[in-house]
């Protein structure tokens, strides 16, 4: 506990300075405009601005507090599009819409933005301060972890995100092995062989994560945005009067706990980020009330739950980040491969060896959460004005910056061709019903997963069992299995369960 | 049917990066049991596997792709190329404005609001990242007509 107090304060330190301080400001306004823009999520909105952000020569702790910033207040901003213009910014912000958008419509934009706020507010706290309990603890025991548990650990990884990521286990697998198989290019570092670099010099040193990070999640996004708009127009509702009433808050605040909660720890599993959470929050909340016919209709408890679960859910995806090294999200993927950029090593020995990144970064997310409520409740018109702009003029400024921050890094034009492609790809993978945030996360852990197994079998001189020997390697086996498991028969129960009730239904008219 | 197009291509990708990895890969003298070819042959197995199945048993329909829409997308394409293709030798300035121009007349902006837009984009966009930020941008002809 001393620990947690003392590495909170050096952390406010580290926030509080006047530099640190403004980019926590900047990142929260940038992030909930960027989240309240239709079609462009967190994920986007940090892959977007990275390269720029890397490019400004901050001090790491400054860069990443910035891009945190950016990442849970697009989190924080995607109601607002999904509430007015019942489109999401991303995954999710999907659930959000369900019960957002009709409140809406019946005239209670207001009540819903304010109640969403504060949904958000206490999802997002209730992280950080989980976070900060949470954090060094699983740091102190992560240290002890040898090559062997870890790639048990990567194992555990890589079998939640399958199961639980995406409609299709089959495909989400494909593309973290796409994303490994990217990040094996290049000079192997153990002996010096080149891999599948086919004499080019530009990827001797491995493709650069920048470019896929910005070709996934920049232009592929761009190139979904011009096909989306060719297909329709947006019209966003009016923001009324109404706003929340301690009424509300009094019905929704075991709803915005329990999602709060809920949210946290499906963060933290490797991989499944905010999308899962705020979908088995909702589900989890219809089920407490019993499947009421007001979920779907303008429940206020339907609205709190996604949003107090995908904000806690950001929070807990930075747990696994910071400590392991293996991020909790798509986003946290590219928060990690930021850290790498800057040369701190994301993992158990962060918080001794970079405490002003580690708890910088926690400490900023109080603020920051603090200063999304305050610039959220007034400020909503402005943000929701955001929505009106006309789509022709923000999608070319898509490509402008992703254009500007890759030529930013090395300025090889050839790089520009290369984000296009990727772009072009990723959109590809997105209409064939691929999750791009597996690729990521597959590029990122690509070299601490074959590393750790390369170590692993040095130690044990080439016998495999290395791999299940230690207590630690066998109970993420065992969590391996039961990941895999749960789904599979709770889906296999719920399917039987819908049939019993089609059944039972079919069955009252007649008698 | 698009699913297997797909799935088709990268398997042949993934059939020549195991066949490297099996046949090619080797490192002339090595400290570690598995050395550098070990795991891209785990990695194209697993990736060979995954591909037979979605060939197999794919679930994806089809491409979803009206032909007006296909046309738009292949116009973005071709813009973001010429984009790239002259963001040097034109320079920010100019290649922005042409980018922008053309893809929100595209989207259906009105001529002058689009002009003005873009133009804006290109000079704002210039000096806002070169004086302000301290990113590095190519000059091109007007820039440097000016120093």
């Amino acid at each position: 506990m001393d620990a947690v107090l003392s590495g909170l304060a050096s952390g406010f330190e580290t926030a509080l300075s006047p530099f640190n301080l403004m980019l926590v400001l900047i990142g929260c306004f940038a992030g909930t405009l960027i989240g309240a823009l239709p079609g462009i999520g967190p994920i986007n909105g940090v892959a977007i601005l990275l390269p720029i952000a890397y490019g400004l020569n901050f001090p790491p702790e400054s860069a990443i507090i910035l891009l945190a910033g950016i990442y849970y207040g697009a989190e924080y901003g995607g109601r607002i599009s999904s509430i007015l213009l019942n489109v999401p910014g991303d995954a999710s912000a999907v659930m959000t819409t369900l019960d957002g958008n009709p409140m809406a419509r019946r005239g209670e934009a207001g009540k819903a933005l304010s109640l969403s706020a504060i949904a958000s507010f206490v999802g997002g706290t209730l992280a950080v301060i989980l976070m900060s309990l949470f954090g060094p603890l699983l740091a102190a025991y992560a240290v002890t972890f040898s090559p062997s548990d870890y790639v048990a650990l990567m194992v555990f990884a890589f079998a939640s995100l399958a199961s639980l990521v995406g409609s299709n286990p089959v495909k989400t697998l494909l593309g973290a092995v796409i994303g490994l198989i990217l990040a094996s290019v290049g000079i192997d570092a153990n002996t010096g062989v080149a891999r599948y670099t086919f004499g080019i010099p530009d990827i001797l040193a491995g493709i650069d994560f920048l470019i896929v990070v910005i070709g996934l999640f920049g232009m592929a996004e761009l190139i979904h945005l011009v096909e989306q708009q060719a297909r329709g127009t947006l019209k966003t509702l009016k923001i009324d009067k109404s706003f929340v009433t301690m009424a509300d808050l009094a019905k929704t605040k075991w709803t915005i706990l329990r999602s709060s909660m809920i949210g946290f720890f499906i963060g933290i599993l490797p991989g499944t980020g905010a999308s899962v959470a705020s979908a088995v929050a909702y589900g989890a909340e219809k089920r407490a009330c019993n499947n009421a016919s007001s979920f779907g209709e303008g429940d206020v408890r339907g609205l709190a739950a996604p949003e107090a679960a995908n904000n806690a859910a950001a929070g807990g995806a930075m747990v696994p980040m910071l400590t392991l090294g293996i991020p909790g999200s798509g986003t946290t993927a590219i928060l990690l491969g930021a850290l790498l950029l800057f040369n701190v090593q994301p993992g158990p020995l962060m918080f001794e060896q970079r405490p002003e990144v580690a708890w910088g970064l926690i400490a900023s997310m109080y603020i920051g959460n603090i200063a999304l409520l305050v610039i959220n409740l007034p400020l909503v018109g402005l943000f929701a004005r955001m929505l009106t702009i006309p789509q022709q003029y923000l999608t070319p400024m898509i490509a402008v910056l992703a254009f500007v921050g890759v030529y930013s890094i090395v300025s090889n034009p050839h790089d520009l061709y290369m984000i296009t492609l990727l772009g072009v790809f990723g959109w590809i993978m997105r209409k064939l019903g691929f999750s791009l945030a597996p690729v990521i996360l597959g590029f990122v852990l690509g070299s601490l997963f074959e590393n750790n197994l390369r170590r692993a079998l040095s130690i044990s001189g080439g016998d495999w069992s290395i791999l299940t020997t230690s207590w630690n390697a066998v109970t993420l086996y065992i969590l391996t299995v039961i990941i895999i498991v749960v789904p599979i028969a709770y889906g296999r129960y719920s399917a039987k369960r819908m049939e019993g009730d089609a059944a039972t239904s079919a069955e009252t008219p007649k008698s | 049917m698009a699913d297997r197009i797909f799935a088709g291509v990268l398997f042949f990708v993934a059939l020549g990066y195991t066949y490297i990895a099996f046949f090619i890969l080797q490192a002339p003298f090595q400290y570690d049991p598995l050395g550098p070819e070990s795991w891209p042959q785990i990695l194209g197995i697993v990736a060979l596997l995954c591909l037979a199945y979605i060939l197999i048993r794919p679930d994806t329909e089809g491409f979803d792709l009206d032909l007006p829409t296909g046309g738009r997308l292949v116009a973005l394409f071709v813009f973001l190329m010429g984009y790239a293709y002259l963001f040097q030798p034109f320079g920010f300035i100019i290649s922005t404005f042409l980018f922008c121009a053309a893809l929100s007349l595209m989207l259906g902006a009105k001529p002058l609001a689009a002009v003005v837009f873009s133009a804006a984009t290109g000079v704002f966009g210039y000096f806002i990242c070169t004086i302000l930020l301290d990113i590095n941008l190519p000059a091109g002809p007007i820039v440097a007509a000016f120093l």
